[in-house]
C-alpha cells in the first residue's frame, strides 16, 4: 500500500494553514530554501507575526476557528488559486484530518505530511492496536474482550500480571473501574465492576487492562521517506503535563539509556513502517520504572515539541519534512541518529498561574525575550501585539540546549530571568517554581506529578520571594514621577501644542528651523 | 512628597524626594534609601540602591494600587496620599465603597446575566457570565447588596475595563 514515488519536485511556493507559533516556525525555513510563503488569517489576525513575515497573506474568514482555520476547501481552492503547489499543515486544526489530506491530492496539491490512508490507519484506536500488535510493537497489555466470569478474570490478570485495571466495556468516567492489586482481591472486584456497570450502562460487561503505576510519557519522534525508509530520531520526555497538556518537553529523556532508545526507536519505526508511513511523525509511549514502554497513539503530524529534538540532533524537521515531500530520499545523515547534550523546551501560554490558570489576553504592552548563548525562542508574538481571546493562548515556546540536563536547567533559569512580558500575565512563574522543584531538578517524574504537586499546592511557593523595599521604592518613585507631570504639563496643554510650540520657537530662531 | 504605601500585609509611611545628584531620596519607614532611577519608557525603570541594580516595570492596577514587576516575581502595591488614605479609612470609605462599579477584567463576550437590576444579591453570587478564550468566567458580586446598574447586555463583546454592572 505504500504510495508509489513521486516524480521529485523542488517546491515553489508553499500555503501554510495555521496561525501562531507554528506558522513563523515553517515559514522560517521556506525562506532559508528559497520558497515563497504563503499564509492565511482570520479577521482578528490580520496583525499577527506570521502575516507580517509571510511573502503573501490572505484572508479566510471570520475569528472562530471553523469559519477559518477550518475551512479545508476553501483553503486548497486558495492554494490553486495562487498557485502554491505545497500546504504545511502544522499541528492541530486541519493537520490530522485525513479528509483534508484527500481534498489536497484530489486537487494535485502536495499535502506535507503522511497519505490519508496512513492517517486513518492511526486515527482510530481500535484500528491502530489491532495493527500495533501485528507488527510487534508493545501496546498495554490486556483484552477488549468481555470477561466470562470471576475464575475467568483470575486467569487473565494471571497472564499478564498485577496490577490490573478492571474496565467496564460500555464504559466511561470512571464508573466500572478498579485497580486490582492481587489475585485476593480480583473476585470481589470483579463482582463489584461488573455491577457497577450494569447499574451505570446497562451492560455489565468487563474487561482486565494492565495497570501501569506511574509511567511516564516518553515519545519517539520519527520520518520517513516516499521510497519505504522510516528512522527514528530519539525521544523526548514529556511527562510533566498540566490535565493532560503538556507543560515541559526535553530530549533525551532523563531515564532513558541508549539500549532503551534503541528498542524504543526500533518499536516506533515498526509502528510507522506497518501504514506505510512517511513525512515527521510521533509514536507516543507509556514507560515504566521496569523499561517496559507501551504504545499509546502516533500523532500524524509534526509536533509542538519538535524544536528538542533539533537542538539535540542538529537537524531542521521542517526541512526534511519539505524535502521528502519533495520525494527526496532521507539521506546519510539519518543513519545513525544520537543526541548530543541536552534541550529543554518551556511552553509559555497567556494564563495566570496564581489564578488556577485564568486565560489572560490583552496587550503585550513590553516584551523582551531572553538570549544569548544556548536558547531558542519560537514566539508567535511581538511587543505590542494583542493576544486573542479566540485561540490557544500559547505564546511562546522558550527551548534552551546546553551540553547536560544540569546545565540546561541552569540556562532555563538564567532565560526566564531575562525574560520579560507585561501587560499578560503568562506562566513563567510555574516554571521558575519547577526549577526550585527537586523532584524535576533530578529528573524524577510521571505524568500524574505535576497535577499533584499543584493540588497539594506543594509549588505555590511560587514568586512569594523575599522582596525587601525594591517594590515599594519602585511605586513611590513611580507615583512621585506622575504627581510631577501631572502638575508640570496642564491638562489642556497637549503634547502636540508643546510640540508646535517648540517648532515655532525653533523657526523663529535666527538661522533656525528644519532644512535639507 | 509624602505617601502612604501596602504590599500584602505589610504598611508603611513613604516619603520621596529628589536629592541634589539628579537621584532621589526614598525613605521607607525609617529606612532612607539612595536612589538613583533611571526611566526606560513605559513605566520601566533601572533602579540603583544599596548596592544593587534592579529592573522593573511599573503600571497601574486598579484605581490606586500599582503592579510592580521584577526579574522573577511581581508585586502589587498600594499607595496613596496619607490624608487621603485616612479620610478613607476612617469614615470617608463608606461613601467610596458603597457604589461599586465592577468591570470586565479582560476582552470577551456576555454569554448569560444571571441577575436583574434591583435584585440583592450576596457576597460570591455570579453576576454576569463573561466567555474569554473558549473559557466561561463567572463575575461575582465582591459584597452583599442591590444591583444598581447592568451595563452589558447577553451576546455584547467587552473590552478589559468596561464595566459590567454597578452595586450598591
Amino acid at each position: 500500500m505504500p504510495t508509489p514515488p513521486p516524480i521529485a519536485r523542488k517546491l515553489k511556493k508553499v500555503l501554510i494553514a495555521n496561525r501562531g507559533e507554528i506558522a513563523v516556525r515553517v515559514l522560517r525555513t521556506l525562506r532559508e530554501m528559497g520558497i515563497r510563503s504563503a499564509v492565511i488569517y482570520s479577521e482578528p489576525d490580520r496583525q499577527s507575526l506570521p502575516v507580517l513575515l509571510a511573502d503573501e497573506a490572505y484572508p479566510i474568514g471570520p475569528a472562530p476557528s471553523r469559519e477559518s482555520y477550518l475551512k479545508g476547501q476553501e483553503i486548497v481552492d486558495l492554494a490553486k488559486r495562487i498557485g502554491a503547489d505545497a500546504i504545511h499543515p502544522g499541528y492541530g486544526f486541519l493537520s490530522e484530518r485525513s479528509e483534508f489530506a484527500r481534498m489536497c491530492r484530489e486537487a494535485g496539491v502536495v499535502f506535507i505530511g503522511p497519505s490519508p490512508e496512513a492517517m486513518d490507519a492511526m486515527g482510530s484506536k481500535v484500528e491502530s492496536r489491532r495493527r500495533m500488535i501485528d507488527a510487534g510493537v508493545p501496546v498495554v497489555p490486556g483484552g477488549r474482550d468481555p470477561l466470562a466470569d470471576a475464575a475467568g478474570a483470575a486467569e487473565f490478570a494471571d497472564s499478564i500480571g498485577y496490577p490490573v485495571m478492571i474496565k467496564a466495556s460500555a464504559g466511561g468516567g470512571g464508573k466500572g473501574m478498579r485497580r486490582v492489586d492481587s489475585e485476593a482481591e480480583i473476585a470481589a472486584a470483579f463482582r463489584g465492576a461488573s455491577a457497577e456497570a450494569l447499574a451505570s450502562f446497562g451492560d455489565g460487561a468487563v474487561y482486565i487492562e494492565k495497570f501501569i503505576v506511574d509511567p511516564r510519557h516518553v515519545e519517539i519522534q520519527v520520518m520517513g521517506d516516499l521510497h519505504g525508509r522510516v528512522v527514528s530520531l530519539g525521544e523526548r520526555e514529556c511527562s510533566l503535563q498540566r490535565r493532560h497538556q503538556k507543560v515541559v518537553e526535553e530530549a533525551p529523556s532523563p531515564v532513558v539509556s541508549p539500549d532503551l532508545r534503541r528498542r524504543m526507536g526500533e518499536a516506533a519505526v515498526r509502528a510507522a513502517s506497518a501504514v506505510g508511513y512517511a513525512n515527521a511523525g510521533t509514536c507516543e509511549f507509556l514507560l515504566d520504572a521496569d523499561e517496559n514502554f507501551y504504545f499509546l497513539e502516533m500523532n500524524t503530524r509534526l509536533q509542538v515539541e519538535h524544536p528538542v529534538t533539533e537542538l539535540v540532533t542538529g537537524l531542521d524537521l521542517v526541512y526534511t519534512q519539505i524535502r521528502v515531500a519533495e520525494g527526496e530520499p532521507l539521506g546519510p545523515e539519518f543513519d545513525d541518529v544520537q543526541p548530543r547534550g541536552h534541550a529543554i523546551e518551556v511552553r509559555l501560554y497567556a494564563e495566570d498561574p496564581f489564578q488556577k490558570f485564568k486565560p489572560s489576553p490583552g496587550k503585550i504592552h513590553l516584551l523582551r525575550w531572553p538570549e544569548g548563548p544556548g536558547i531558542r525562542n519560537d514566539a508567535g508574538v511581538y511587543e505590542g501585539a494583542e493576544v486573542s481571546i479566540h485561540y490557544d493562548p500559547m505564546l511562546a515556546k522558550l527551548i534552551v540546549w546546553a551540553e547536560n540536563r544540569p546545565r540546561a536547567l541552569d540556562r532555563l533559569s538564567r532565560a526566564l530571568a531575562e525574560l520579560r512580558i507585561e501587560g499578560i500575565r503568562t506562566t513563567a512563574p510555574l516554571f521558575r517554581a519547577l526549577l526550585a522543584d527537586p523532584d524535576f531538578r533530578s529528573g524524577n517524574m510521571n505524568i500524574g506529578m505535576l497535577d499533584r504537586k499543584l493540588a497539594s499546592g506543594e509549588l505555590h511557593g511560587l514568586g512569594t520571594e523575599e522582596s525587601g523595599d525594591l517594590p515599594l521604592i519602585a511605586a513611590a518613585i513611580h507615583h512621585f514621577e506622575r504627581a510631577q507631570r501631572a502638575t508640570a504639563v496642564p491638562r489642556t496643554t497637549g503634547r502636540r501644542t508643546l510640540w508646535r510650540a517648540a517648532g515655532r520657537r525653533d523657526a523663529l530662531r535666527p538661522g533656525g528651523g528644519r532644512k535639507g | 512628597m509624602d505617601l502612604w504605601v501596602k504590599l500584602g500585609e505589610r504598611e508603611e509611611r513613604a516619603r520621596v524626594r529628589r536629592d541634589g545628584d539628579g537621584g532621589y531620596e526614598v525613605t521607607i519607614g525609617d529606612v532612607v534609601h539612595k536612589v538613583d532611577a533611571s526611566a526606560l519608557g513605559r513605566g520601566a525603570y533601572s533602579l540603583r540602591f544599596d548596592g544593587v541594580q534592579r529592573e522593573v516595570v511599573v503600571r497601574a492596577s486598579g484605581e490606586e494600587a500599582l503592579r510592580v514587576s521584577g526579574a522573577s516575581a511581581a508585586w502589587e502595591v498600594e499607595i496613596a496620599d496619607p490624608l487621603a488614605h485616612l479620610a478613607a479609612t476612617t469614615g470617608g470609605q463608606d461613601t467610596r465603597r458603597r457604589h461599586r462599579k465592577v468591570a470586565a477584567y479582560m476582552p470577551g463576550r456576555v454569554v448569560a446575566i444571571l441577575a436583574e437590576v434591583g435584585a440583592t444579591v450576596v457576597a460570591g453570587q455570579g453576576i454576569i457570565v463573561l466567555e474569554a478564550m473558549k473559557m466561561q468566567n463567572e463575575i461575582l458580586a465582591e459584597a452583599d447588596g442591590t444591583i444598581k446598574a447592568i451595563y452589558v447586555q447577553t451576546g455584547q463583546a467587552v473590552e478589559g475595563g468596561d464595566p459590567l454592572f454597578e452595586l450598591e
